[in-house]
């Protein structure tokens, strides 16, 4: 049994995917949070559910709809759960009408009945139910009430055999309907269904005609309707008419099941909220002042004091304590070192910046939640405009900040191909949270009063430049009118729970990272300086490592940071940006017995450590990043290219800043 | 006159969509907002950025450059609301 989840965007799909299958996904209170299917397992029911990115109608606008109705047309499903927003439910039983015309059986979760009661609207669910002849269950998606009803009613359904749900479109068009279904080969799906959608203009419905001349009767057919439709002043194009006719349907259904009562004056502290968030004047400052807050949080109160303390655990008691049960365990010098010098030395100097992850994760996923996401995106919009891109590009890049994978994905709900295309191109100039490790490190090391302003610097500085960047590449494409259309969700008071998950969830996958990529990484760097051309256990000057990035130490050196370690560190920072800590910890572990703080001290200048600091935020996307580039950008030249204008751009602005700084007399 | 002349909080009936982007149309036909649509403005965003309203509770930013080809109606009966 094959069940797909869908609905309008934010409306809490995500949620119910995440009751019903029992595991996590990330859930955001903006539209657009799904953008690829998920799979997931049924609690307590064998099969299998699929969540797929919201939707308004079937036809699609964005890249993100477009799944959802390629979905529907390749028919690898057995029923339908519609998740419908009471509170909004004029506008979401349009949907309702297409996914109950495929002739699939439907059950609806009927989601924010609270909000709707807020808003005067009682709905009466069992009359629903009867109208439409489909289960419809009342469900809380945020807290799983109801959620268990749900799963139950699938089962009932499965074996009903569904009837016929149809709307009559009036003559002319019932006329085009049947004509066009003809077209379509007999596969298993609704033949009205294909037409309809076809006549509405769903490209993903008109290419399952498979010759061409059918298709392009079936064109010529639209044609014809639309001519009729506007002679006969009824409307401007077919799937205007089509809309027409749901909505008098609708309204009909809506004068059955819907009471209104005197409205609650719930909205007004959303409107008040909005009126200080969306200010002429304030917007703007208010964001980055939210952003220096956050920061602040992250580092200053609560990462930091707990990183020293994990930092004074992993390099004293951990160490000693593991030495001396390998020392009891008599096992080989070279293990010894491996474990000492390359484990515990690399990968604790990664997990140590583990409190600051969760701390920034922590209010990102707020942010998410409340509803303040789309309001920057509002607030951006005009500035983003300048560089050719969209305010909705903004939400993008801010996730970016997490993690640039979901960064890039995220920039699919962009309509405009050019601005999609534009926010891939940019996503890896921001600033990842492992970037975040070398931050804390230097920042930590060189300008331990002003972390927070430092840090936040960098930040400013990677959306500087991702917004001139953003600019110059829009001057070499077509241009292409753009489109702003942006839903602003009521604000939630974020669900704790909710947000918990969510930042573990991201939290977990750093973890992850760094014990199985920077733990492999680090054995490898640690081998390759721990031989040499002498044999094993060379000094690390004469190590492999020293000689290998020995030759690239030169080029970098204008940039201020001229060490062979330095440039090891950046070549194991392709493969995650956390492994240019974990490299340092040991390359500077194994030189000198100092601690690793020490030793970077005695190594850069707190000018040639922000340079390194801007070079690492700049320099390439990482290794899991590239795969996620040239999935969306869909072609390799495109992907090498955002690879080589990050490294381009790193070592001009680096050069800059440091030629600035020596200039300035730091 | 049209939805970016009017002020903030100032109830209004939407009576021309068709010069809109055709784009820009369908996705505020998707959230509900056709020709006889209440709205109320509710911010403009400053140097000619986007402005949002509300309809059927709902808050929607667009473009001032759209809210330009939207013809509204003020309503003397929804001023008083």
């Amino acid at each position: 049994m094959e069940v797909a989840l869908i609905g309008n965007p934010n409306t809490g799909k995500t949620s119910l995917f995440n009751y019903l299958t029992g595991s996590y996904a990330l859930i955001g209170n903006w539209s657009g949070v799904t953008v690829e299917k998920k799979v997931g397992r049924l609690k307590n029911r064998d099969g299998l559910l699929i969540d797929l990115p919201g939707i308004y109608t079937v036809a699609p606008l964005s890249k993100d709809e477009s799944v959802t109705s390629r979905f529907l047309i390749d028919n690898h499903f057995s029923q339908i759960v519609n998740i419908v927003d009471a509170s909004q439910l004029e506008r979401n039983l349009q949907l309702t009408i297409e996914l109950l015309e495929l002739g699939k059986p439907v059950v609806i979760a009927l989601n924010m009945m609270d909000v709707a009661k807020h808003r005067g609207m009682e709905i009466d669910r069992l009359s629903l139910s009867k109208l439409l002849r489909v289960p419809v269950i009342p469900i809380v998606a945020r807290s799983g009430r109801g959620c268990h009803l749900v799963s139950e009613s699938l089962s009932a359904s499965a074996a009903d055999r569904p009837h016929t749900f149809r709307i009559d479109y009036g003559s002319e068009s019932e006329r085009a309907i049947s004509r066009l279904s003809l077209f379509f080969p007999e596969s298993g799906v609704n033949r009205r269904w294909l037409a309809i959608q076809a006549l509405e203009g769903n490209k993903d419905a008109r290419n399952r005609i498979q010759s061409e001349t059918d298709r392009n009767d079936a064109i010529e057919a639209s044609c014809d309707l639309r001519k009729a439709l506007q002679e006969n002043g009824q409307a401007e194009t077919v799937s205007d008419w089509f809309y027409q006719i749901r909505k008098k349907y609708i309204h009909e259904i809506i004068r059955q099941v819907v009471r209104h009562r005197e409205e609650m004056n719930q909205t007004a502290l959303s409107t008040k909220i909005d009126a200080l968030v969306t200010n002429k004047f304030a917007g703007i400052p208010l964001f980055l002042g939210i952003m220096y807050l956050i920061f602040h949080i992250t580092f200053e109160w609560i990462g930091n004091p707990l990183s020293n303390l994990l930092d004074a655990f992993f390099s004293g008691p951990l160490t000693d304590w593991t030495r001396q049960a390998l020392n009891a365990a008599g096992v080989a010098t070279v293990i010894r070192d491996v474990v000492l010098n390359g484990i515990i030395a690399g990968v604790g100097g990664v997990i140590v910046f583990v409190p600051q992850i969760f701390v920034l994760f922590f209010f990102l996923s707020w942010i998410e939640d409340s509803g303040y996401m789309t309001r920057v995106a509002l607030v951006m919009d005009r500035l983003m405009q300048l560089v050719g891109l969209n305010g909705k590009a903004f939400i993008p890049l801010v996730i970016g900040f997490g993690c640039n994978i979901p960064g890039v994905m995220a920039a699919r709900t962009i309509e405009q191909p050019k601005e999609r295309l534009l926010t891939v191109l940019i996503s890896p100039l921001m600033s990842c949270s492992a970037r975040l490790t070398v931050y804390s490190l230097f920042a930590g090391v060189f300008f331990a009063r002003y972390q927070a302003l430092v840090v936040l610097s960098l930040y400013a500085l990677s959306i500087v430049l991702a917004m001139l960047m953003a600019k110059l590449f829009s001057l070499f494409m077509k241009k292409e009118t753009s489109v702003f259309v942006l839903e602003l969700p009521p604000y939630r008071l974020p669900n704790l729970r909710t947000i918990m998950r969510s930042t573990w969830d991201k939290a977990k996958g750093f973890v992850r990272k760094a014990t199985t990529f920077i733990l492999g990484g680090t054995i490898l760097v640690w081998a390759l300086s721990y031989f040499g051309t002498a044999g094993a256990n060379v000094p690390l000057d004469h190590s492999f490592l020293a000689m290998i990035c020995g030759f690239l130490a030169p080029l970098v050196a204008p940039l201020g940071f001229g060490s062979w370690q330095a440039a090891s560190a950046l070549i194991s920072g392709f493969m995650a940006k956390e492994s240019v800590v974990s490299t340092l910890s040991m390359v500077y572990h194994t030189a000198a017995a100092g601690s690793l703080t020490e030793s970077i001290r005695q190594s850069f200048t707190p000018l040639q450590a922000y340079s390194f600091m801007v070079f690492t935020l700049l320099y390439i996307p990482c290794m899991s990043t590239v795969p996620a580039i040239k999935h969306e950008v869909g072609s390799t030249k495109l992907t090498l290219f955002t690879m080589g204008y990050c490294v381009a751009l790193a070592y001009t602005v680096s050069f800059i800043v440091y030629r600035l700084g020596l200039l300035a007399g730091f | 006159m049209n939805l970016a002349e009017l002020k903030p909080g100032v109830h209004a009936v939407i009576t021309d969509l068709s010069k809109t982007d055709r784009m820009v149309n369908k996705r505020l036909r998707d959230l509900g907002v056709t020709a006889g649509t209440l709205i109320c403005l509710r911010s403009v965003m400053p140097l000619g950025g986007p402005c949002c309203f509300e309809s059927c509770g709902e808050c929607i930013g667009i473009r001032r450059a759209e809210a330009e080809t939207i013809d509204v109606e003020c309503d003397t009966h929804w001023k008083s609301l």
